[in-house]
């Protein structure tokens, strides 16, 4: 609990939506939270800005005495908001990338890039070196985490301890983790930092139970400056564990030696764990990180294939990201795409890729059934599945059925005949022609597109 | 709060509000819109925080008042309605919308807990008619990227010029530039302005359903642009990125120029791309001295080629573009004299319209392998 008046402003606002963060749903977060900034907090007023006046208005409306209470008890001051409108802040965005027309004139020799780059001269062990801030990819999903752990890199021990970072596969808390100990490494290469998973942890507390060599055990761990353990929810149930991390815990805390966790569920959470663990797991800062939007998939997607020393076109890229959730899946698509481009010796195309996503869906889609799509789809349009089915064809309803077909047959593959009887015996032209028009639009990203993200995600999730 | 008026004309503009109305569930109050009296009728507002848009309708304002409804059975139940005089009145926080033979009433929220769509208006900069707008505009937007990753290059350039605007638009791969020429009382801007409009805004301003002259107003402080018919208001906020440096992109030679019927090359390019679908939608324009032979091919499938009538002044060259990209400017055009210049089958190619300096479409070719 740092009481300080010291806080930067930056900090502050960190902080400040890390609480609200825990009241509202991300979806609202991320519209109303995404761009916000708190420019200055000085003479009691606090100086917010935001990218419209139309996020201004809404967030002083709805979220003014929140705010006001949160800055109130970290500053203990009264302040007042003062919201004004500002361009975006871009600074958290890579550089731009603006397409072939724009490169000069270097054509041809792209062999060039696949020479990686130099490693620095030894790394720590089990951390990954090319795991760095620089090659995470920030966007609203992730901004606070991120954001939180180069604090922590830079503010050892003072300002967030623990750090606890939370959130499902494939979303980064590992490269966040080895990030904070390689930025800690390169600039004081003398500290002594532990990277640990939790399952090393406990094999390592099981072996020194077993070789009467605890005491080197405990040294080892309670001499570290910089502590961090990967999927800390492995200790669950392990009663010894447990009680040696707990003693580690609070020693490490009392020599101002800075600890990260990594997790995917917050700390209460955590089943079986001792509750003095898990109340101290969340003494420090608590942060989460989402699925990574559409936005983030597509630059994580280019960071990547720059890594394989391919030019990646956005609109390849954008495509992979919107079809595919988790992250991991994402890079061995790329791998694949990549692969197939090379071999052939072709450019990489949206064609190209759909290829490949196509094989990919046959591998995955199996388990999702027609009926499920279609009761996710009138649960999400609130309309019944018998009207879907129906004769009628109000506006609200048309929609909702061509939503059905389309993914009818873009996530399972369904002949035209297949989804004209399943929604109630219609001829395969009607399907033909939803189906067409449904894809026109996405590939207009018309409104409908994010209806349909949103059900394909229900429909996994 | 309670006034009367004709469901015929509420309705003719219900459908554009529509445009601003969020699909997202989660923030409610944006599930609905706004309804505000005004002197000679009411005021409707909508926005998903991307856009906003107001619209005003004519109506005899018995009690003045303001309230927010849900929007889409709001719309959908006006939209039902025959023709007659409705009235609207507030009961114990229930909006009463009520014609001849039916009664409706909705729940409501307070209308202070609606977004205000802006503060001022800003300066207004410009009035132009919407027609010349709509059609200089929509062969630029066409051009721009969907992908607001790129902010940049998810909008449409508005530039000063002396005569009006220079609308420019790219994602990367291709780039429409046009003058937009301003003319009569109120033309052009009177400050040096250059501002990135995203593309949906544009899009939306297209998409307004009356021809009516349109005046954009511009707030650098709170970095907005509004648009605004007699009765329609659309407002959304600029793209703060920089412009990629489009002229020096902009080939200042070529080699070839080949001079066709759009409408014939656009047939070829329909025909062609029935063969390019499965090979990366790759079309090859030929250009040979009197023709543009169109040429597309599918290993596994077939391949065709269609001749086109030109008039070829210089070298005989050789180009491959995505189907799409041709297709998409081909149909955006309306003149049929058309031009293509290029320099080899490496740089871009430059479309323009014959006779006129004021407009050029640059597309990336293919790089294909022989």
């Amino acid at each position: 609990m740092t009481k300080s008046t010291s806080l930067s402003s930056e900090q502050l606002w960190i902080e400040v939506l890390a609480e609200i963060k825990k009241q509202v749903s991300t979806a609202n977060f991320l519209t109303l939270f995404k761009h916000t900034m708190l420019l200055s907090c000085e003479d009691n007023i606090a100086t917010i800005t935001t990218p419209s006046t139309m996020i201004s208005d809404l967030l002083k409306k709805r979220f003014g005495k929140e705010i006001k209470t949160l800055i109130d008890a970290k500053t203990s001051g009264d302040v007042e908001l003062l919201f004004i409108t500002k361009p975006l802040d871009r600074q958290a965005l890579s550089e731009e990338k603006s397409g072939p027309l724009f490169e000069t004139e270097s054509s041809g020799d792209k062999t060039n890039k696949l020479k990686s780059q130099p490693l620095a001269v030894g790394h720590l062990p089990r951390v990954r070196p090319e795991y760095t801030f620089s090659t995470f990819a920030v966007s609203g999903s992730n901004q606070l985490a991120f954001t939180a752990a180069s604090t922590v890199s830079k503010h050892m021990g003072t300002y967030y301890n623990p750090l606890f970072i939370y959130g499902p596969v494939g979303v980064g808390k590992t490269h966040l983790m080895h990030a904070v100990a390689n930025e800690v490494y390169q600039k004081s290469p003398d500290q002594k930092i532990i990277y640990i998973t939790s399952e090393e942890f406990t094999n390592e507390v099981v072996d020194a139970i077993r070789t009467n060599s605890t005491a080197n055990m405990k040294r080892r761990f309670r001499s570290a400056s910089l502590l961090l353990i990967d999927d800390i929810q492995f200790i669950e149930g392990k009663e010894k564990v447990q009680e040696e991390l707990f003693h580690t815990f609070n020693i490490l805390i009392d020599n101002h030696a800075q600890i990260c966790l990594s997790s995917d569920r917050p700390p209460h959470e955590i089943k079986k764990l001792e509750k003095r663990l898990s109340s101290r797991f969340a003494g420090g800062l608590t942060v989460d990180i989402e699925a990574p939007d559409v936005e983030l998939k597509t630059a994580i997607l280019q960071m990547k294939a720059e890594k394989f020393g391919h030019n990646l076109p956005t609109e390849v890229a954008t495509m992979l990201a919107e079809r595919v959730e988790d992250t991991r899946s994402l890079e061995g698509l790329l791998l694949r795409v990549i692969t197939q481009a090379s071999t052939t010796g072709s450019q990489i195309t949206t064609e190209l890729a759909q290829k490949a996503l196509g094989i990919m869906k046959e591998e995955r889609s199996s388990h999702i059934h027609a009926e499920d799509v279609i009761r996710t789809v009138c649960d999400y349009f609130g309309v019944k599945t018998t009207q879907i089915k129906g004769p009628k064809r109000d506006a609200s309803l048309v929609k909702a059925r061509q939503v059905a077909m389309y993914l009818l047959k873009e996530q399972l593959g369904l002949t035209f005949v297949e989804i004209g009887n399943l929604l109630g015996g219609r001829d395969h032209t009607t399907i033909m022609y939803g189906v067409e028009k449904m894809e026109s639009l996405v590939e207009n990203k018309a409104k409908i597109t994010q209806d349909i993200m949103g059900i394909t995600k229900s429909l996994r999730g | 709060m309670k006034i009367t008026l004709l469901a015929e004309s509420l309705q003719k503009k219900l459908s554009y509000l529509n445009h601003a109305i969020s699909t997202r569930t989660d923030l409610p109050i944006l599930l609905n819109i706004l309804i505000e009296t005004e002197a000679s009728g009411i005021k409707l507002s909508a926005t998903d925080l991307e856009i906003g848009i107001e619209i005003t309708v004519p109506a005899e304002v018995v009690e003045e008042g303001s309230i927010s409804v849900p929007a889409r059975s709001f719309i959908e139940l006006v939209n039902s309605l025959p023709n007659e005089k409705l009235t609207l009145f507030l009961d114990k926080n229930m909006l009463i919308v009520e014609s001849k033979k039916t009664k409706s009433s909705f729940q409501t929220t307070p209308a202070s807990d609606f977004p205000k769509l802006y503060e001022d208006k800003g300066a207004m900069i410009a009035s132009v008619s919407f027609v010349g707008l709509k059609k200089d505009a929509s062969i630029v937007v066409l051009s721009s990227s969907t992908d607001t990753g790129r902010p940049a290059l998810s909008g449409v350039l508005f530039k000063k010029e002396d005569e009006g605007f220079l609308l420019v638009g790219t994602d990367g791969y291709r780039l429409s530039l046009k003058h937009h020429t301003v003319t009569g009382e109120g033309s052009g801007a009177k400050e040096e302005m250059s501002i990135i409009v995203p593309a949906k805004v544009v899009r939306e301003v297209l998409s307004m359903k009356d021809e009516n002259q349109i005046a954009i107003y511009l707030s650098r402080s709170s970095n907005q642009i509004i648009f605004e018919q007699k009765d329609v208001l659309l407002v959304g906020r600029l793209i703060e990125a920089e412009f990629p440096n489009y002229e020096r992109i902009i080939p200042s030679d070529h080699n070839s120029k080949a001079s066709f019927d759009r409408e014939a090359l656009l047939k070829a390019v329909k025909i062609c791309s029935i063969f390019a679908r499965e090979a990366a939608n790759i079309i090859t324009l030929s250009l040979k001295k009197d023709m543009i032979l169109v040429s597309s091919q599918t290993p596994s499938l077939g391949e065709n080629t269609v001749e086109v009538e030109a008039q070829l002044v210089g070298e005989e060259n050789e180009i491959a573009f995505n189907a799409r990209y041709l297709l998409e400017i081909l149909s955006g055009l309306t003149q049929n004299e058309i031009t293509l210049e290029m320099t080899g089958p490496l740089n871009p190619g430059v479309f323009k319209i014959k006779d006129d300096a004021s407009f050029l479409h640059l597309i990336m070719p293919i790089r294909v392998q022989q």
